[in-house]
C-alpha cells in the first residue's frame, strides 16, 4: 500500500488538472400496503374448494406439501410500511497526469428507514454495480475493474479486464474481455446468499467468463458479431457459451433494415433473433418486423434441461405526426409458441398471444401536453385492458408538473386473481439549477381484487415519492444535467 | 458560413451613435476623421479634439466621447490596410462597403455583408454561402479571442442545420469531413462536438478542430432524425446491431440510466404503470426480463411479500384457477420457464422430475440435445441422474 502511495504522489498532477464529475441521484419512497401472513392448516381439516383443490373451511385455497400433515396458505397480515432510501452514484474521474487515463464508479446503497424490511431491494444494503479504471485514446480502450457489458447477449457484468482496438478509418474494432463472472441481472456474484433463495445448486466459486467482439460500421451500415464462454472453474464445465451476430444496413435516407441471432452452443439451439424493416421521417416512423424469443438458462441451474420452447412474433408500429401538434402512435404484436411437445389433456394453456397500444400526444401552446393510451394484450397466463392519462404543465421555466391516472384490467390464466386497478397520481419536477432537480410525486393505487375465495386482500396502497438528482463537476460542459442524452 | 458575425461584430461598434449624413457638409473626405483605415499608425477613431473644434459648447454644444480602447469583438480576419493592399486597384471605397447600394456616400452603416459577398463572388445570401467561404471574411473561433460566451451564443445558424437529416451521418457527418477545419471551426470548437459525440471513439474529423471552451455555450442537444418520438420503444433492435453508432453520441451511463439493476429509478425502460400490467407482459415474455433482473433478487423479494412464492411442490394453492394444473402444467411451463422460476425453486421439480428420488418424468423437451449437455456441463445432469448419466 505504501509503495502504490508513493507511486500515486510521485505522478500525481497538480490538482487543477484533475477533472471529475459526480452524479448523485437520491430517492426516497414512503409506501404503505397490506402485507400477508402465512398461516397453516392440518391436512385432515381441509375440504375441497368449490375448483377442486383443498381450502380451510373459511374458503382460502391452500397449498399441501408432500408428505407433510400441515398445509400452508396467507391469510390478510398487518399493514406493511416501508421507508426505503436509495441512493446511486456515478463518479468519473480524469486528469491523472496521463491523457486518456480516467476511472469510473457506480455504486447503489440502499436502506430501509422502518427497519421492517417491508420494501424489497435494500439487500444488500451496497452494491458497486461497476467501477473500472480506463484508459481510452484513438485506437485502443482498455479497461480494468468491475464493468457492465451490454450487447445482444444480455447485460454482462464481471471483475477483469477489457480491452477494444479500433480502426476508426475503416470503421472497424475488436474486443476482448474476461474476469470473474458476475450472476445475470443483478451486481452480484452468483455465490452471493442474496441469489439462494431461487437456486438450490448454488455454485461455489464464481464463474471465469472469456468473451470477444468484433465490429465493422460504415456509411450503409453496421455488423456485429460477439461470443462469450462462461466456465465454472471448481468442474471446468461450461456456464454458457453462445455467439450472437446483428446488423444494419441504410439503403437509403430513412430507411434501415436491421437483423440479428443468437445461437447457444452449449445447449445447441438458436436463441432469439429478429428482423426489422424500419422508416423514419419528419412526420412519419415505422417499424414492421418478426421475432423470435427463446429465454436463456445457465448451465449451474438445470432449467435449460426442461427445455423452454421460443416463440415467433410479428410486430409493427408506426408513429405519426398528424397534425403539427399531434401525434398518433401504433403498435401490435402477435406471437405464438412453438409446439412444447407436452400432452396435457386435462389442462389446456394458451399457446399464442397478441399485444396492442394506440396511443395519441398532443402539445398545447408550448407548455401543455396531452398524452393517452389504451393498450390490450391477452396471452398464455395473463391479459391485460388498460386505458392512461396524463396531463403536464411544463412551462419554459425550471418546473414541470404531471397529472396522470390509469385504469387496469388485469385477468391471470392460472389463478383467481382477476383485478381491476385504478391509478392515479402527481409527479413534479423542479430544477433548482443546472445541476441539481428535485422530484416529488404520489401515486394511489386502488385495487379491486375479484378472487372466489377470502385471499382477495385489498392491496390498495399510496406510494409517496421524493428524488432529488445532484451533479456537481469540473468541466466546461457541465452546463446540464444529464449531458449527451435525450430526455 | 454563418457568417453573419460581420453584422454581430459591426454592431458592437461605438460608431453607430454619429450621424454621419448630418455631417456630410463638413467632411468631404472619410480619411479626415478615420486616419488609420488608410494611414499605418494612425487610428481608425477620430480625435474627439477634432469635435471640440465644433463642439465646444459656444458653436455647438458639447459632446461627451471617447475613442473605444478595448479590442473590438470579432471573428473577422479583416482590417482595413490589409484589405487595400491585397485588394489593389480592386479595393472599393468606404462607401463601396459601408452604404447599401444607390445610397449616398455618407449613408453609412456597418459593413453591407452582401457587398462583401459580391465583391467576392459569392452569389448567395450570406448565411447560404457555400462552406468553403467563411474563411474568405472569417476567423476561426479559437482565433477569435475577443469573443465572449454570449457572442457565441448568439452566433446565428446557417440553414443547412435545418435539414432534416443534417445530424445523420450523412449529415453534418459527411461535411465535417470536408470542413471542420474551415467552415465549421468558423463556430465550433472540439468541446462543441464532444457534448453529443460523448464516446471514446469520437470521429477523427474532431480532433482536426482546435479546443475552445466557449464553444459550448452553443448547446447541441438535439437527437438525429433516427430517433423519432417513440424511438425509446423501439431502439433496441438498432442498439444491439449497431452499439459503434450510439457510443458516437452516448456513454455508457445513457445506457445504464434504465439498463441496470437500480432501485433509485423510477419509470426508465418500462413506461410509467409498467408495476401494475407486468403480469402479462412478463407471462408473454414481451422482453427478456432476466437479462436486467435477476429473479432471484428481483421478482422473488416481491412476490414473497405478496405471498407469490412457492416453498413446496405445486398444488393448486397458487394456480387454483386450474384444479388438475399440477398434472397438466408442461406446456405453460416450457412456455413461460421464466416466469415458474420467479417463484420456484429447483426442487420444486425435482420432486417429480429426477430420475433417481422422484417419480422420474421426463423434462427433456424439443430441441434437447443429451449429448451435447453432458459435453458441456457433465454436473448439471448428475443433479436428477446421479452417477448414472445415460
Amino acid at each position: 500500500m505504501k509503495r502504490v502511495l508513493v507511486v500515486c504522489v510521485l505522478f500525481a498532477s497538480p490538482l487543477a488538472a484533475q477533472g471529475y464529475r459526480l452524479r448523485l441521484d437520491g430517492r426516497f419512497q414512503a409506501v404503505g400496503f397490506r402485507g400477508v401472513q402465512i398461516d397453516s392448516i392440518p391436512v385432515t381439516d381441509t375440504v375441497a374448494g368449490p375448483n377442486g383443490g383443498p381450502t380451510t373451511p373459511d374458503g382460502f385455497a391452500v397449498r399441501c406439501p408432500s408428505g407433510a400433515a400441515y398445509c400452508l396458505f396467507f391469510r390478510p397480515g398487518a399493514v406493511q410500511r416501508g421507508a426505503p432510501f436509495v441512493t446511486t452514484a456515478d463518479a468519473s474521474l480524469w486528469g491523472f497526469g496521463v491523457r486518456g487515463l480516467s476511472a469510473h464508479a457506480t455504486a447503489r446503497a440502499a436502506v430501509d428507514f422502518t427497519g421492517s424490511a417491508a420494501w424489497p431491494g435494500t439487500d444488500p444494503a451496497l452494491e458497486l454495480l461497476a467501477g473500472y479504471a480506463e484508459y481510452s485514446v484513438e485506437r485502443l480502450t482498455a479497461r480494468a475493474g468491475r464493468q457492465l457489458n451490454s450487447n445482444r447477449l444480455g447485460m454482462i457484468g464481471f471483475d477483469g479486464a477489457s480491452l477494444t482496438v479500433r480502426d476508426g478509418r475503416h470503421g472497424l474494432d475488436v474486443s476482448i474481455y474476461g474476469g470473474w463472472g458476475l450472476a445475470r441481472g443483478v451486481a452480484l456474484p452468483v455465490t452471493s446468499p442474496a441469489l439462494n433463495p431461487i437456486a438450490d445448486f448454488q455454485p461455489g466459486k464464481r464463474q471465469l467468463l472469456l468473451g470477444a467482439e468484433a465490429g465493422w460500421s460504415g456509411r450503409l451500415g453496421d455488423f456485429r458479431a460477439e461470443y462469450l464462454r462462461e466456465v465454472d472453474p471448481s468442474s471446468d464445465y461450461f456456464v454458457s457459451e453462445r455467439v450472437g451476430v446483428a446488423g444494419v444496413a441504410r439503403p437509403a435516407a430513412g430507411w434501415a433494415v436491421s437483423a440479428g441471432a443468437d445461437y447457444d452452443l452449449a445447449a445447441g439451439w438458436w436463441g432469439s433473433a429478429e428482423a426489422t424493416l424500419g422508416y423514419t421521417a419528419q412526420a412519419v416512423s415505422g417499424e414492421f418486423g418478426v421475432r423470435r424469443y427463446r429465454p436463456h438458462f445457465d448451465l449451474w441451474t438445470i432449467w435449460g434441461a426442461f427445455s423452454p420452447v421460443p416463440y415467433t412474433a410479428v410486430q409493427g408500429q408506426v408513429s405519426i405526426r398528424a397534425l403539427p401538434r399531434v401525434q398518433v402512435r401504433a403498435r401490435g404484436e402477435r406471437y405464438r409458441f412453438s409446439d412444447a411437445d407436452v400432452s396435457t389433456p386435462l389442462v389446456s394453456v394458451e399457446q399464442s398471444g397478441w399485444r396492442g397500444e394506440l396511443g395519441v400526444t398532443a402539445t398545447a401552446a408550448t407548455a401543455w401536453t396531452f398524452d393517452a393510451g389504451y393498450t390490450r394484450e391477452f396471452g398464455p397466463g395473463a391479459a391485460s385492458v388498460g386505458t392512461s392519462a396524463s396531463v403536464t404543465y411544463a412551462p419554459a421555466g425550471p418546473y414541470a408538473i404531471t397529472v396522470h391516472g390509469a385504469a387496469l384490467d388485469r385477468p391471470l390464466e392460472l389463478r383467481f386473481s382477476e383485478s381491476v386497478l385504478h391509478l392515479y397520481g402527481v409527479d413534479t419536477r423542479y430544477d433548482v439549477s443546472p445541476g441539481m432537480r428535485l422530484e416529488l410525486g404520489a401515486v394511489r393505487y386502488a385495487e379491486d381484487r375479484r378472487r372466489p375465495d377470502p385471499a382477495a386482500i385489498d392491496w390498495g396502497q399510496w406510494r409517496a415519492t421524493l428524488r432529488a438528482v445532484v451533479a456537481i463537476g469540473s468541466g466546461d460542459n457541465l452546463d446540464r444535467l444529464p449531458p449527451a442524452v435525450r430526455r | 458560413m454563418i457568417t453573419s458575425l460581420l453584422v454581430l461584430a459591426l454592431l458592437q461598434q461605438p460608431a453607430q451613435g454619429f450621424d454621419h449624413s448630418k455631417h456630410k457638409a463638413l467632411f468631404p473626405s472619410c480619411t479626415t476623421c478615420h486616419a488609420g483605415v488608410a494611414a499605418k499608425g494612425e487610428s481608425v477613431w477620430p480625435d474627439p479634439a477634432s469635435c471640440a473644434t465644433c463642439h465646444d459648447g459656444t458653436i455647438e454644444k458639447t459632446v461627451v466621447w471617447r475613442p473605444p480602447t478595448a479590442p473590438r469583438r470579432s471573428n473577422l480576419r479583416f482590417d482595413h490596410l490589409g484589405h487595400a493592399a491585397k485588394a489593389k486597384d480592386k479595393s472599393p471605397s468606404c462607401s463601396g462597403c459601408h452604404t447599401l447600394i444607390g445610397e449616398p456616400r455618407m449613408a453609412v452603416r456597418a459593413p453591407v455583408v452582401q457587398r462583401c459577398l459580391d465583391c467576392h463572388g459569392i452569389r448567395t445570401a450570406h448565411l447560404a454561402a457555400p462552406d468553403t467561404a467563411c474563411v474568405t471574411c472569417h476567423v476561426p473561433l479559437a482565433r477569435a479571442a475577443s469573443f465572449t460566451r454570449p457572442d457565441v451564443a448568439r452566433l446565428p445558424a446557417p440553414p443547412s442545420h435545418a435539414a432534416p437529416d443534417f445530424l445523420s451521418r450523412s449529415g453534418h457527418g459527411a461535411v465535417s469531413r470536408q470542413t471542420v477545419g474551415t467552415a465549421c471551426a468558423t463556430c465550433h470548437a472540439r468541446e462543441f462536438c464532444y457534448q453529443c459525440h460523448a464516446g471514446s471513439a469520437p470521429p477523427r474529423a474532431i480532433t482536426w478542430l482546435a479546443s475552445d471552451p466557449r464553444s459550448t455555450a452553443i448547446a447541441a442537444r438535439a437527437a438525429p432524425a433516427s430517433h423519432g418520438n417513440d424511438f425509446a420503444d423501439r431502439h433496441a433492435t438498432v442498439a444491439a446491431a449497431s452499439t459503434t453508432g450510439c457510443t458516437g453520441c452516448h456513454v455508457r451511463a445513457d445506457c445504464l440510466e434504465c439498463h441496470r439493476p437500480s432501485g433509485a429509478r423510477g419509470a426508465g425502460y418500462h413506461p410509467d404503470g409498467f408495476l401494475a400490467r407486468h403480469p402479462a407482459s412478463a407471462y408473454g415474455r414481451e422482453a427478456s426480463c432476466s437479462d436486467c433482473h435477476n429473479v432471484g433478487v428481483f421478482c422473488t423479494s416481491c412476490h414473497a411479500r405478496a405471498g407469490l412464492v412457492a416453498s413446496g411442490v405445486l398444488r393448486s394453492g397458487y394456480h387454483d384457477a386450474r384444479p388438475f394444473f399440477l398434472v397438466g402444467h408442461g406446456q405453460a411451463a416450457r412456455q413461460g420457464l421464466e416466469s415458474c422460476v420467479s417463484c420456484h425453486a429447483e426442487r420444486d421439480c425435482l420432486t417429480c422430475h429426477s430420475a433417481v428420488g422422484g417419480r422420474r418424468f421426463d423434462p427433456h423437451g424439443p430441441g434437447f440435445d443429451a449429448a451435447r449437455m453432458r459435453r458441456k456441463n457433465f454436473a448439471m445432469c448428475t443433479v436428477c441422474h446421479g452417477a448414472a448419466v445415460p
